[in-house]
């Protein structure tokens, strides 16, 4: 980093030295980037903490404004009032809203090749697969309503033999056992299950045929226009930085614990547990980011499911080829 | 003197009863499995926790007092035109009640859609104050005596010299009093804001980082801190008022529209009424364009005609907004009634049994700032998620500004008049029926429609966070499928529906207090 600093300070004397302001102006400024977080700062950010901390962003010659996210954020909102130049967000409801209201999106890469939400039960009231919810009550955000039903469909179980009531964000419930499971992120909540001192169980959607990304990378057919070398250069060192972290998921939370972490309220380890729990579902064989053509073809079939008719042309793979 | 000291000895002791009993509960794990903390929890997670306080605590600050001076200051210059001109107060109608009635709730999606940063905390801190000082500015200038302004008059003085140099003076008081009432709501307006709107500080935006812990103790402790800033807000704002006007003064949270005795001129009457009910959509209409929003995510009145009614989308939005509106409507209606009801037993209660209920209300006050996505999980533990979870939610919204108000009216009963009785050798019961229940039903109503605005948000919050049901989980799936149509549309039902309702209890209350012979009270 120190060096590639130098070198950038060294030629921008160089510039000055040859009297060439102008030029110096343009080729030197970092250009400014918006980055929309879809949640609060929680390890699912970790590698974009850490490409910002190590200046990866800088040195593609960006200057990165992070906004983060929370439950009245639509993130596909604020690129679309042009308050942010890329986001992540949720394929269904983003190809949803290029299909129905004609949205300006693509989706240009995927953070999570394996979408992390699944069901989370207790251990000593264990829901192992989707079968064992009939009967069940089952709490889910009311937004993610539709892929429950999805995944309760492809398993061949009838909807109104599940009580689906609505997911506040608060896992008290579900250990005090008033619920039997409920839908959240699998690399997050088990983690608080047993810090109340009982053991989680879980499984995810997407093994149940729900095979969506999630996180998916969006901006608008404007900005992939006008803006395309900024959004390779976020792209790139982005990957960096998740590279990095996920060299050691122990390693990077810690040191965001007064920086990034402060004042969210959640504590460190929860960091550490989510951070190591969603490498394996990141990592994939193209690099982070990767979209695959099976895994685009998987998407499009699962969301067939829920009558959202996704296409290929929603997803655009050229800036993954940049990288 | 003495009775004074025993009656505030009865109330400590009363407080400190309830206090050991919630300590014993909460040790106990008497309720909800522990999910209700001790007092004692409660602290101990505070004072573990006093370290993350800082930055939330002073980002609250900043959102509530930017939005209390340019909620306040608008209220002010509001008021003064209202008192000013009849037009204008008659034209400004409709805009006041709506920002009156409007359900925080529906509209913090929509500020976060719309502006960015701090502003939506800002907007929804003033909107919180705005109608509190509004209307506490035209009582106080309404209420100036005419032989000062006679003075000016006669010497020559212009209709603004009349409004500087007595008008506004006589003003100050009532106007202090507002600014006092308006400063928790600034603070918890903002808290709301922050719970959605993304930014890193603030106590809202901790809340909910906290509420994926399960950690009770917290989420108590986040809602003292809340708690804590509003009184502090409140305490600040009644010192200023006694330090400038050298006497405390109680004004209570007027809840109707100013002055309507005038002659009637048909078409005039009508335009201006017309008029009323367009200023706020054409504002709503006009902010949208000036912030230069993408249609697609800020619909504007049109754009909301054009989802309900005429876009091949319609029928399906309008079914599912019928469906809702056939779950929320009557359980707004039996909570509100609830709450009222609620609200004048207490009320009754405080004329028998004065020293229970005073006991109880440091506990009722911290109910009113405690932010309900955090008390939650133990309502769903304790109630279910049925009817009743709605039902208690929309009573604990609900009761307490009726409580005050009706408690106030109860001990307004003119004295000659329970004398009368008394001398018949009445019960206390009968008194109230003959004499104090009568005589408050001009407070009633004004708790009706204190009640309103609050009835329909404690429904819609219970919904989403409990039952997934009604207009509260509709609001929510909207936000989750970026049907931006429908967040909009919510929105405006919501709002109408408060202002519809809070115009039945008024035709009805003017119906009613007329053939008593009574005047509405505020």
């Amino acid at each position: 980093m120190n060096l590639s600093v130098n070198r950038r300070h060294f030629m921008g004397l160089m510039g000055a030295a040859a009297s060439m302001p102008l030029m110096e102006r343009a080729g030197f400024a970092a250009d400014p980037f918006t980055f929309q977080a879809s949640w609060i700062n929680d390890a699912e950010f970790a590698g974009y903490f850490l490409a910002a901390d190590k200046g990866y962003y800088a040195d593609e010659g960006l200057e990165l404004t992070y906004l983060s996210g929370g439950p009245d954020v639509i993130p596909e909102s604020t690129i679309i009032a042009g308050k942010a130049d890329l986001t992540l967000t949720t394929p269904d409801t983003t190809i949803k809203a290029i299909v129905d209201q004609g949205a300006p999106f693509k989706i240009i890469g995927a953070q999570y090749q394996k979408n992390p939400i699944g069901i989370v039960s207790l251990a000593k009231n264990p829901i192992n697969e989707p079968k064992d919810l009939i009967g069940k009550t089952l709490a889910v955000p009311p937004v993610n309503v539709i892929s429950v039903e999805a995944m309760l469909k492809i398993s061949g179980v009838d909807r109104n033999e599940v009580n689906i009531v609505p997911y506040a964000y608060d896992p008290t419930p579900l250990i005090k056992g008033e619920i039997d499971a409920s839908l959240d992120f699998t690399t997050n909540v088990p983690f608080t299950i047993e810090q109340a001192g009982e053991k989680a169980t879980s499984f995810l959607l997407y093994d149940y045929g729900y095979t969506t990304f999630n996180d998916t990378v969006v901006v608008t057919e404007e900005t992939l226009a006008s803006k395309r070398k900024e959004i390779v250069a976020f792209l790139k060192a982005s990957r960096m930085g998740w590279e990095e972290n996920f060299k050691d998921p122990a390693a990077s939370p810690p040191q965001f614990a007064d920086s990034w972490f402060k004042g969210t309220g959640r504590s460190v380890e929860n960091e550490i547990y989510f951070n190591t729990a969603q490498k394996p579902l990141m990592e994939a064989e193209g690099g982070i980011f990767a979209m695959s053509e099976e895994a685009i073809e998987a998407n499009i079939k699962a969301l067939a499911e829920v009558g959202i008719s996704a296409k290929r042309e929603h997803f655009d793979t050229t800036i993954l080829e940049e990288l | 003197m003495a009775t004074e000291t025993a009656r505030r000895r009865n109330t400590l002791r009363n407080a400190a009863i309830f206090l050991v009993l919630w300590e014993v509960i909460g040790d106990l794990r008497l309720v909800a499995d522990g999910a209700l903390p001790s007092p004692s929890a409660i602290l101990i997670a505070l004072w573990r926790d006093l370290a993350d306080y800082p930055p939330h605590i002073l980002a609250t600050f900043e959102g509530a007092f930017a939005g209390f001076v340019i909620g306040n200051l608008v209220a002010v210059l509001a008021g003064i035109l209202f008192a000013v001109s009849p037009v204008a107060a008659r034209l400004g109608r409709g805009l006041n009640i709506a920002l009156f009635a409007l359900p925080p709730i529906a509209i913090s999606p929509i500020l976060v859609l719309t502006f960015s940063g701090m502003t939506p905390r800002i907007v929804l801190a003033a909107i919180g104050c705005y109608f509190v000082t509004m209307s506490a500015t035209i009582t106080g200038i309404s209420q100036t005596d005419r032989r000062m302004l006679d003075v000016v008059r006669a010497y020559g003085g212009s209709r603004w010299k009349e409004l500087r140099l007595v008008e506004i003076r006589a003003a100050l008081p009532a106007i202090l009093a507002g600014l006092r009432v308006a400063a928790p709501a600034a603070v918890l307006g903002s808290i709301l804001a922050e719970f959605g709107g993304g930014g890193r500080f603030g106590l809202g935006a901790y809340l909910i980082g906290s509420l994926g812990r399960a950690d009770p103790g917290r989420l108590w402790g986040i809602g003292l801190a809340a708690t804590g800033m509003a009184l502090i807000a409140y305490g600040i704002c009644a010192l200023i008022e006694a330090r400038i006007t050298h006497s405390t003064r109680a004004v209570n949270i007027a809840a109707t529209a100013p002055g309507e005795e005038r002659e009637t001129r048909p078409v005039t009457d009508t335009l201006i009424a017309l008029g009323s009910f367009a200023l706020p959509f054409a504002i709503w209409w006009l902010l949208l364009k000036l912030m230069g929003t993408p249609e697609m995510i800020a619909k504007t009145p049109a754009g909301v005609v054009d989802y309900l009614f005429l876009a091949p989308s319609a029928p399906g939005a309008q079914s599912r907004l019928l469906a809702a509106l056939a779950e929320t409507l009557p359980m707004t209606i039996i909570g509100m009634a609830a709450g009222l009801a609620f609200a004048f037993l207490l009320a009754l209660a405080s004329v028998v049994r004065p020293g229970i209920v005073r006991g109880f209300m440091p506990i009722a006050l911290v109910t009113q700032t405690m932010p309900l996505v955090a008390l939650t999980p133990l309502l769903v533990l304790m109630l279910g998620r049925g009817p009743s979870v709605i039902l208690w939610i929309t009573i604990s919204v609900t009761f307490f500004p009726a409580f005050v108000t009706l408690a106030q009216g109860l001990s307004m009963v003119t004295r000659g008049a329970l004398d009368v009785v008394k001398a018949y050798g009445a019960s206390p019961m009968t008194q109230l029926r003959l004499v104090s229940i009568p005589a408050s039903l001009p407070w009633l109503f004004t708790a009706t429609r204190l009640a309103v605005p609050r009835a329909l948000l404690g429904v819609m919050i219970a919904e989403w966070l409990a039952t997934g049901t009604g207009l509260g989980n509709l609001l929510n799936q909207s936000r989750g499928y970026l049907d931006y149509g429908m967040i909009w549309t919510v929105a405006v039902a919501s709002v109408l529906l408060a202002v519809i309702f809070y115009q039945i209890v008024l035709i009805i209350e003017r119906r009613v207090l007329r053939s008593y012979g009574m005047r509405p009270a505020d």
